[in-house]
């Protein structure tokens, strides 16, 4: 924890501009989206590159995939539900199907976009996209890990789908590079497993005194890429624990825990308590908020371990 | 256009109707309607019009054909076949396991196929894409959809109209297989879009109504493009479901064709006779 917090869309749209001055085949794709995903110096800068479409993602999906049939490669950011339930079939289709080298990232993910409710909240992403053939999903950590994702991302020769969120991050780790379908061990452990991804890694570290405290040892993943999954360290981490809590802001099915039972259900039988929003119309309001009443913030997630466990709180 | 060029073009329509009925005869069914239909402008783009060439159907200069109404595949793969994208003994795998011809093109099994489509209102977005790549690296090139007259219920395809307008992309050029028939019934009757062309103007298109079955009138239009700078392009071809079969003609159950041996035999014979009176016009 370095206490240096970043908007990550700011720090998502730096990195994508930034890369995509550098590289002439890139073109990025706005929704009426683009100022909000952090592309309006771009914007300024190579405008012939910035394509404009208004509030249309279904057809903006296509002409990316039109684009990169043409050696472009395109990125497309905006709201997260509406770049992957809205133009789902696009998505699947002409972007999966095609398997085009295409960048769509949803941003304000999650429950990130509290107040405005469920229409707004992406809580099934990793489900509908990771249901695509060939399509990696992503959900770095930090602003750190986003910023290297961006550039993976963009070398990685398919079709992506990147989740960021819109409350600020705080950076947890050194800046490396992003390597697609590798989670990262973030302490070892002997007692349990802990799975997480996206911005609730933090949480889960902010977790762990806690743990400790009541002599919990835990062995913590944390996973940016959910498709595909990094299913050694999974193992690895589960021959150890025999226990393992996922962490995510998430349906709680169809999601990182529905990816690590389906594994650890073929390979390694072992309990999962899967901890995200549960199979329902989120509730709106305070993002903080939110999170404390689906139990994903750190006591929370601290006592929910613990009562896995079979530990008093 | 010379007659005989003409001639020429209607010949190789015809022979391209043929290839559809050797499919059909091999699979035993199909969506014949619509690919009859759209033959003659399908067959006008591949042996007049497109830059495109079997030998080397990735050439980065290439002009670009997405078949929007993927359902209508026999017609694109009848003229793939002709001009020489691959075998023709391709054809005769039509319906059979793991086919590179299903009912749906796909670009990955497929030489000349530029998208996988099927899902209706898909191809206008893409095309819009690639034209507008040929637009950013100042080519020479155009990009052209064929599109579904019923198909233009889903709003997709308004979505792109109206992107392709605002952007001034004059080098995309869409042509409506205006057939009036989907699979339910008349278009007018199932979702009454008409009139066609006015709809498109109103996004900001250029448009021109023609006879889609008369060659004339199709290359014509395709020798016009772009009806007006800064515009793209609508040919709204008024044409006749199941064109070239003289039982099925107009006639909405020859949509999805499940063909009788005697049926094919009469198409078949009928077809060669017209097509020996075009060779002879021709003077091929």
């Amino acid at each position: 924890m370095t206490g240096n917090f970043e908007d990550p869309r700011k720090t998502f749209g730096k990195a994508v501009s930034d890369y995509a001055l550098a590289h002439e085949d890139v073109i990025l794709l706005s929704a009426d989206s683009g100022k909000s995903s952090g592309f309006g110096d771009f914007m300024k800068e190579a405008p012939e590159r910035y394509l404009e479409f208004g509030i249309m993602e279904q057809c903006v999906t296509g002409v990316a995939s039109g684009l990169a049939c043409s050696g472009k490669r395109p990125v497309f950011c905006a709201i997260a539900p509406f770049v992957t339930a809205r133009n789902f079939e696009m998505f699947r289709n002409d972007v999966g199907y095609m398997g085009q080298n295409v960048k769509i990232v949803g941003r304000n993910g999650g429950i990130t976009y509290s107040d405005l409710g469920a229409t707004h909240h992406s809580l099934d992403d990793f489900s509908i996209i990771g249901m695509i053939p060939g399509v990696c999903v992503l959900c770095p950590q930090d602003p750190n890990e986003i910023r290297q994702a961006v550039i993976t991302m963009m070398e990685h020769d398919g079709p992506v789908y990147m989740r960021i969120g819109n409350e600020p991050v705080e950076n947890l780790f050194e800046e490396e590079p992003f390597v697609i379908g590798k989670g990262r061990r973030i302490a070892e452990g002997k007692d349990v497993t802990i799975i997480s991804t996206g911005t609730l890694t933090g949480s889960v570290i902010k977790a762990l005194p806690l743990l400790k405290e009541k002599g919990v040892s835990a062995d913590v993943i944390g996973m940016p890429t959910i498709c595909p999954l990094d299913e050694e360290l999974i193992l690895d981490s589960v021959e150890k624990t025999a226990r393992v809590v996922t962490v995510e802001e998430h349906y709680i099915k169809g999601g990182l825990g529905t990816a690590v039972s389906d594994l650890l259900s073929e390979r390694s039988p072992a309990l999962v308590k899967k901890l995200g929003i549960p199979h329902d119309y989120a509730t709106s309001g305070p993002y903080k908020e939110i999170l404390k009443k689906y139990g994903l913030d750190e006591k929370s997630i601290a006592d929910s371990v613990l009562n896995f466990l079979g530990i008093d709180i | 256009m010379t007659e005989k060029e003409i001639a020429s073009l209607n010949a190789a329509a015809t022979r391209c109707r043929l290839n559809i009925l050797r499919m059909i005869r091999a699979s035993g069914h199909g969506h014949v309607g619509g690919a009859l239909s759209a033959m003659d402008m399908v067959a006008a783009l591949y042996f007049y019009k497109l830059n495109v060439d079997p030998s080397d159907p990735a050439k980065e200069d290439r002009d670009r054909f997405v078949l929007s109404a993927g359902h209508k595949c026999l017609c694109q793969y009848a003229a793939l076949a002709e001009k020489g994208f691959f075998e023709k003994s391709v054809l005769d795998t039509y319906g059979s396991l793991g086919s590179p011809i299903p009912g749906h093109p796909d670009m990955h099994k497929l030489p000349g196929v530029e998208a996988n489509t099927g899902a209706l209102g898909h191809g206008l977005a893409i095309s819009l894409g690639m034209a507008l790549a040929q637009k950013i690296d100042g080519k020479n090139a155009r990009t052209y959809t064929l599109l579904g007259d019923g198909e233009l219920a889903e709003g997709s395809n308004w979505e792109a109209a109206a992107a392709a307008a605002h952007h001034k992309v004059d080098n995309l050029t869409a042509i409506v297989d205006y057939n009036g028939l989907q699979i339910s019934g008349p278009v007018k009757e199932v979702m009454d879009l008409t009139p066609i062309s006015d709809h498109f103007r109103a996004f900001g298109w250029a448009v021109r109504d023609i006879d889609g079955n008369n060659m004339n009138e199709i290359t014509d239009a395709l020798d016009a493009l772009p009806f007006e700078k800064g515009k793209p392009s609508c040919i709204v071809a008024h044409t006749v479901k199941a064109k070239g079969l003289s039982f099925g003609e107009g006639n909405v159950s020859y949509h999805f064709w499940n063909a009788k041996e005697d049926q094919l035999m009469q198409a078949e014979e009928e077809l060669n006779a017209l097509l020996e009176d075009y060779e002879k016009e021709a003077g091929s």
